[in-house]
């Protein structure tokens, strides 16, 4: 008997946007094995088609990301052993979610709902992030006994300070929206029914930006994340060079001119 | 003199030897070598060049040998052949040597980086020794050079898991002078080698040498040739010229003799 696979992920491609979706709705868009596999499949094709110049990810229904599906971490489900639990985490997690981050192009988490767990990882390792005003971060692995994993005790404490980080690992509350925004993990808040619209909006301004441009700035932030003040800034220099002889400069700056004269 | 497989491009006083099998991945096949090697020879040879790099283009350094010629191989073809042992005109090339490494260095290819006086990489880079995967071990110095320049840990850790480094890694490990953008390696590497042929070519040639023989010799003899290297220096036309250049606040224009 033929079976269907499910869709736990779409991935679709409008007007130079990749839209990756979270699409298990009655699961709050929970991340089992099958979803693994196919979120990794569509973050890497949005990383190797150039079609896609911004990536927005996003979930369908309530949540953005409820997390790992926990029914599968039951003994006798999925994943039987530690070791497992550690495998998932090295060899599925970590290479999709390295990715996702330094992916050269912008990504989006267009946040219309919760993002917990890992599911807060993903929305934390995007480069700009938008939400609705229902909306939460929520570190919840201290809620079943586990602590940080998916990248969020590097993430979480450079974006939200490391007291705030602290607070959400040891209490697994919810940091909401409005707080996120107050802080600066969010960039800006917009109601439910506007949150994909802003989203496309904002994608669309990115997209139609000097592509190799955008990239360098990416890069240019990923390398000094890791390197001293010196080091990135050597490292922006050689970047400006090769950027100053691309065409995209030269267009930049006879546009640069000609509108300036135009204003006289 | 022509080459298949490599670019020769001299730009004095620099030259510029760029492996250019980009389908096979730069692949090192025993006539790669052997025209890298005669190349390196020329070159010494040159009085117009002062310093040189050896790249693999903007995409790949070196992907290690020709497995499939490998596979076919006995212990016997692979002793006659010696294709290892035909680097050793890289090694004792007697002006500075700046790898500029993009993409992959992996086994040979990461060795032949090591074998150069500096290196630099693109942020995309990736170094290693994946040998143990296929049975065999590094055979063109990588069980050797890794411990001198990262140390016995490092060295085991990338010796026996084969695993490969990123360029931030090499970076922070020693391995590489610099990293920048991939698209400016070989540009940077090429700025490095004209700083370092304004330099006095014989006080080059003679630091070289010396910190070469860190790696061979015990610490008296090594410091036995620095010193005489460092007397030698002064019976040098170059000597009195940089010495007499800095005291007059200018720069010093140098001969190598």
């Amino acid at each position: 008997m033929a079976t269907e696979v499910e869709q736990h992920i779409n991935l679709e491609v409008e007007g130079g946007i990749g839209w990756i979706r979270f699409n298990r709705p009655e699961k709050m868009n929970a991340i089992g094995a099958l979803t693994r596999t196919q979120l990794a499949e569509a973050i890497k094709q949005a990383e190797r088609d150039d079609a896609m110049r911004v990536v927005v990810l996003t979930g369908s229904g309530r949540a953005f990301c409820s997390g790992a599906d926990v029914t599968e971490m039951a003994p006798g489900a999925g994943m039987r052993t530690p070791e497992d639990v550690g495998n998932v985490l090295r060899n599925e997690y970590m290479p999709m979610l390295m990715r996702l981050r330094t992916m050269p192009k912008p990504v989006i988490a267009a946040m219309n709902g919760p993002a917990v767990g890992i599911g807060a990882s993903y929305a934390l390792a995007c480069d700009i992030r938008i939400a609705t005003p229902e909306a939460y971060i929520l570190e919840a692995f201290i809620n079943i006994g586990l602590a940080p994993d998916g990248g969020v005790s590097w993430l979480l404490p450079r974006l939200a300070g490391t007291g705030i980080a602290y607070e959400m690992f040891f209490t697994g509350k919810p940091l909401q929206a409005v707080d996120a925004h107050r802080l600066g993990v969010i960039n800006r808040i917009v109601p439910a029914e506007r949150l994909e619209e802003e989203a496309r909006d904002l994608a669309n301004q990115l997209a139609s930006q000097p592509r190799q441009a955008v990239a360098g700035a990416k890069r240019a932030v990923l390398h000094a994340l890791t390197s001293t003040y010196e080091e990135a800034m050597e490292f922006e220099s050689y970047l400006q060079e090769a950027q100053a002889a691309s065409p995209e400069f030269a267009e930049g700056v006879q546009n640069f001119l000609a509108r300036r004269a135009a204003k006289k | 003199m022509g080459y298949e497989h490599i670019l020769v491009e001299i730009e004095p006083p620099i030259a510029t030897v760029t492996l250019n099998r980009p389908k096979v991945l730069n692949a090192l096949s025993p006539a790669v070598i052997g025209e890298v090697a005669a190349a390196l020879g020329e070159l010494e040879a040159d009085d117009s060049v002062r310093a040189a790099v050896l790249t693999g283009g903007p995409k790949v350094f070196a992907a290690g040998a020709d497995i499939q010629d490998m596979a076919k191989q006995t212990a016997v073809d692979q002793l006659l052949r010696d294709q290892t042992g035909r680097w050793a005109p890289l090694a004792g090339f007697k002006k500075p040597l700046i790898a500029a490494v993009n993409g992959y260095a992996l086994g040979g290819g990461c060795e032949v980086a090591l074998m150069c006086d500096l290196i630099v990489a693109g942020d995309t880079a990736r170094l290693g020794q994946p040998e143990v995967n296929l049975g065999i071990i590094p055979g063109a110095g990588g069980t050797q050079r890794w411990p001198r320049t990262a140390g016995k840990h490092v060295a085991m850790e990338v010796m026996l898991t084969g695993a490969p480094v990123t360029a931030q890694r090499a970076y922070e490990l020693g391995i590489v002078n610099k990293v920048v953008p991939a698209e400016m390696t070989i540009e940077v590497a090429k700025r490095i080698a004209r700083e370092l042929a304004a330099k006095p070519p014989l006080a080059v040639r003679l630091a070289k040498e010396a910190v070469l023989k860190a790696f061979e010799a015990p610490l008296s003899e090594g410091l036995a040739v620095e010193r005489k290297s460092f007397y030698f220096l002064f019976a040098t036309e170059d000597q009195k010229e940089g010495m007499h250049a800095f005291l007059e606040k200018r720069k010093g224009v140098f001969k190598g003799r």
